[in-house]
């Protein structure tokens, strides 16, 4: 099938039109950037009416390692949709998944057979068998072994040739069909990565991405005529073929994925991103019909982000980014691939609501936060998806502040903006209210694989993101773009554990952050900290004011307590913040006003902010009457709605 | 048609006690709700200086953190509250059959039940068309209530039927199925939208059904609910143009009171002296709503006599107060 497969490449090279190229353009870069230890040549086709890939691969692998590989492992993700037996759809099964999604017909699931691997021409296909290093599922088919006749010891080269068929699934889990519009990604059998304690090659799980080696990918595709393709990587050659469709070979240097997709629906949109002391960027825009409108708002985010996290962190080396708007219902939408990413809009898409651009500057964003540094996403998914949550949240309130509120309504179609309500990007960008209702559910130290599913996310987001922003909050923004650009500078195209972060926060910081980590990251404890008591009573001719504050968390930290008089005065105290409560008075002439303890938030894990400020001169009272009115009217529209039944 | 519409509304208008009396009665049932939604937003506030933030604006961080712990009639407290989002959220809710929570239920059921018994008085002093007076008010009120019980038990059939067994049907079977393949989002919003009509359609058309039977079980003086509705269905599909065109006129009414409000809804908006307004105006748009409400019925009440019986008829006598036994033996 390779051979047929590699046979009709050639003839297309030799005897079709080139349709088109994409000149000054072509995925090489020089010197090399990363290891590219794990090269790939892919030739694959695929049959929209029966929704097939067939496919062939070369691999050319190099033991960068200190130990010598006995076998091979790989990555077969398209198994986790061939039954509900996987260990995806059994951690689906314990978050959010459907019946209806369980309950699919037989065509909508997904498979991958390879069908031949041989290793340096000798045929292992025989001894291939599915291990499920991670939860022993025997059920569970997203892992490959293959034995090897000789070890490759460390610098040793390995060519590997694997054949496969596939079958596209009805979307799950950004990767599908769904009409004409094909998204195929995790889609040919790929290498897990080689460590010196043995593979690194999980199963696939439901809240956790993915973890390979940086290589060179070299991509032949052929697709029906007519419909565009995007890919990772640059396009250097298109042929028609005489059967109808059209091949595209897309070439790109150190990257560790390979994504794409097609359709014939696509309209193409090109523009380039410029600045004076950052590489430009050829920006490629796949753009669903009915969101043409919104061109500019998507290449005004990637600019956004090319152009802050640029500055903050460091360059985008590739030259070139390629955007794609999903279809809608595909599921693709805000997913990130080497040189390439799924942004995410809506038809009904208000101005100064950051759809899409939030979602755009996050995927784009992922380019360095997973593209570049490139963490073990299945153990350590807060290294990429929280950095770059706290850098998307930093980067969108450069450019799209204020933004606000939209609720939708009517299935989810229609869209209505709370001009009332501007999003803040500690509160709202680092999504601190849903980990208010998950704090406690799993310390981000446990291997993010094994979070439970449906709160997995709130760990790996939201918690990372608000205490990257608190440290900023804390050290200043130089200490912390300093920190993040040396962990950027120093990691980029490497695989960098938790602990090599730890080290350039506390190298660069000049201090041992050991305890704020262990409260952060390897504990599950939430911060609480409040005003438990203010009073303040004239005695003789002073006011004594004493004030209580308390630790009502597990976490500590040290926080300001600052007292307010109706002087004017401000007392602000350090407090430590490791007993459970601490008493301050104050002799003062003037009698005192508020009490807060953090006023200036930088604690933004503490979840419960109500509680850290008491005042003498409350307004809970108008507040709530205020808000109680709002509602009694939304009530009494709800009671009218369905009196209309009377 | 056009006649029995204005009539309609020339009858409510001239019966301003009803509106004024409908208002009571859902002041009757939200005021002891919202103060009890007061105690609980007091509450979290305390003394905080959150507080100060939620006065004079809004305070999204605190409104969440209430959301987070807050059970019973406080999970409702959301930023959809919020002036159009209102109206928005709980036509939404309508048409999608979103569940709430039960103490709004419970709320809901409190007020149907003071509707169904209000509305032998409302109707009746409509379809005599003149002055009935609290006496006859509460008179008619009283004789039609257990007839009306009777036409709930049958009307909450059919809307269980509805939204328990159709909307379920159209929209969490069939929706899904028709835009399976669907890749444009404005296609699947078309289907939905076309969902809507029909689950809407079939809503409205009982709806009016039961209103019917409402007026003629008034004007004839039925007693069996169920002849009032065979003959509410005969009474519409004789005469289908004029009933569907005077209830496209009367949705057209709700519309209009819904964009106007669209327009003028308050925001969040400071304490004090703005915050009433603020509540005056959301009050104004409820009472506009109770208006077209009370237009359906007299409009329909009106259309009824054009056709089958003369403007003002009513079979039962006018309602009057029993005389005392002192009077009586004079």
């Amino acid at each position: 099938m390779r051979r047929a497969l590699l046979t009709t490449a050639a003839a297309a090279l030799a005897g079709a039109a080139i349709v088109s190229a994409q000149p000054g353009r072509s995925g090489a870069i020089i010197p090399p950037l990363s290891p590219r230890n794990a090269n790939y040549t892919i030739a694959a086709r695929l049959d929209p009416a029966t929704r097939t890939i067939t496919g062939s691969e070369t691999i050319t692998w190099r033991n960068i390692t200190t130990i010598a590989a006995t076998e091979l492992q790989f990555h077969l993700y398209w198994n986790a949709w061939k039954d509900t037996r996987s260990t995806f759809m059994r951690e689906r099964a314990l978050g959010s998944s459907s019946d209806r999604e369980r309950a699919r017909t037989a065509d909508d699931w997904a498979r991958i057979d390879v069908t031949s691997i041989k290793v340096g021409g000798d045929d292992r296909t025989a001894t291939k068998r599915f291990i499920a290093p991670d939860d022993d599922n025997p059920d569970d088919q997203t892992v490959m072994a293959v034995r090897l006749a000789q070890p490759i010891e460390p610098g040793g080269t390995a060519t590997i040739d694997v054949e496969w068929s596939a079958h596209v699934p009805h979307p799950f889990a950004r990767t599908g069909a769904i009409g004409d519009f094909f998204f195929i990604v995790q889609w040919f059998p790929k290498l897990g990565v080689l460590q010196d304690d043995g593979w690194n090659c999980h199963q696939f799980h439901a809240s956790t991405e993915f973890f390979s080696d940086f290589g060179v990918y070299d991509v032949s595709l052929t697709v029906p005529g007519g419909w565009l393709l995007g890919a990772t990587g640059v396009e250097v050659k298109r042929y028609a073929n005489t059967d109808g469709t059209a091949t595209y070979r897309y070439y790109q240097e150190d990257v560790h994925d390979f994504a794409w997709t097609t359709s014939p629906d696509y309209i193409e949109r090109t523009a380039r991103f410029e600045h004076p002391q950052l590489p430009a960027v050829e920006m490629r825009l796949l753009l669903q019909p009915e969101h043409a409108s919104q061109a500019e708002r998507h290449f005004d985010a990637t600019r956004t982000t090319l152009r802050y996290y640029g500055e903050w962190f460091g360059p985008y080396p590739y030259g070139h980014i390629t955007i794609i708007d999903p279809a809608y219902q595909s599921g693709a939408g805000g997913m990130e691939y080497p040189t390439l990413f799924t942004a995410g809009t809506r038809w009904l898409a208000p101005a100064r609501v950051t759809t899409p651009e939030a979602v755009t500057v996050h995927e784009a964003g992922h380019q360095f936060w997973y593209g570049m540094v490139a963490n073990n996403e299945f153990e350590d998914a807060w290294m990429d998806e929280g950095f770059n949550t706290y850098s998307t949240a930093r980067a969108i309130a450069q450019v799209y502040d204020p933004n606000y509120l939209a609720l939708r309504y009517f299935g989810g179609f229609v869209p209505w903006v709370f001009r009332d309500i501007a999003l803040s990007r500690e509160t709202e960008g680092n999504r601190l209210a849903g980990y208010r209702r998950d704090a406690e559910s799993d310390a981000p130290s446990t291997p993010s694989f094994r979070y439970f599913p449906s709160t997995g996310g709130s760990i790996t987001y939201n918690k990372t993101a608000l205490w990257l922003n608190t440290m900023e909050r804390w050290l200043g923004w130089p200490a912390m773009q300093r920190i993040m650009s040396t962990h950027f500078e120093r990691w980029k195209f490497k695989h960098p554990k938790p602990n090599d972060f730890f080290d350039v926060v506390n190298e660069v910081a000049g201090r041992d952050f050991g305890r704020f980590f262990d409260e952060v990251y390897r504990s599950s404890d939430a911060f609480d900290y409040g005003v438990q008591d203010l009073k303040s009573e004239r005695e003789g001719g002073q006011y004594r004011t004493t004030l209580v504050v308390r630790r009502f968390g597990e976490a500590i930290f040290p926080v300001d307590v600052a007292v307010t008089f109706r002087s004017g005065e401000r007392v602000t105290e350090r407090w430590e913040g490791v007993d459970r409560w601490k008493l301050y008075t104050y002799d003062r002439p003037s009698q005192a006003l508020s009490a807060e303890v953090d006023p200036d938030r930088v604690l933004l894990l503490d979840i419960a902010a109500t509680n850290n400020s008491r005042t003498l001169e409350p307004k809970g009272g108008a507040a709530a009457t205020k808000w109680s009115l709002k509602w009694m009217v939304w009530l009494q529209d709800c009671l009218l709605s369905w009196a209309a039944l009377v | 048609m056009m006649g029995a519409w204005r009539d309609g509304i020339r009858r409510v208008n001239g019966a301003p006690a009803l509106l004024l009396g409908v208002w009571a009665l859902t002041l009757l049932v939200s005021v002891p709700m919202a103060a009890a939604m007061r105690g609980m937003l007091a509450q979290h506030l305390g003394a905080s200086l959150a507080a100060d933030t939620a006065a004079s604006g809004v305070n999204y961080d605190w409104m969440q953190e209430f959301s987070d712990q807050a059970a019973g009639l406080g999970v409702t407290f959301k930023p959809t509250i919020l002036g159009f989002g209102a109206v928005l959220d709980n036509l939404s809710a309508f048409i999608d059959d979103t569940e709430r929570p039960v103490v709004i239920v419970g709320a809901a059921t409190v007020y149907i039940v003071l509707w169904i018994f209000v509305a032998g008085g409302i109707i009746d002093r409509y379809a005599r068309d003149r002055p009935t007076r609290t006496v006859g008010f509460f008179t008619s009120s009283g004789v039609f209530f257990f007839r009306f019980l009777r036409l709930a038990v049958v009307q909450w059939i059919v809307y269980a039927a509805l939204f328990g067994s159709v909307h379920p049907l159209l929209f969490g079977r069939l929706y899904p199925d028709l835009v399976r393949e669907v890749a444009v989002e404005r296609t699947a919003f078309a289907v939905r939208v076309a969902l809507y009509l029909v689950f809407g359609g079939v809503v409205a058309a009982c709806a009016t059904v039961f209103d019917y039977a409402k007026v003629r079980a008034i004007v004839e003086d039925r007693r069996s609910m169920l002849s009032a509705i065979a003959e509410a269905t005969g009474f519409i599909r004789r005469h289908a143009a004029a009933a569907a065109s005077l209830f496209l006129a009367n949705f057209a009414l709700f519309t209009a009171v819904i964009g106007v409000y669209a327009l003028v809804a308050p925001g969040a908006g400071r304490t004090g002296g703005s915050m009433w307004i603020g509540f005056a105006v959301g009050q104004v748009y409820v009472i506009a709503r109770l208006w077209v409400k009370l237009v359906f019925w007299a409009s329909e009440t009106a259309l009824f006599q054009s056709r089958l019986a003369h403007a003002g008829y009513v079979t039962r006598p006018d309602p009057i107060w029993p005389e005392s036994p002192e009077a009586d033996a004079i």
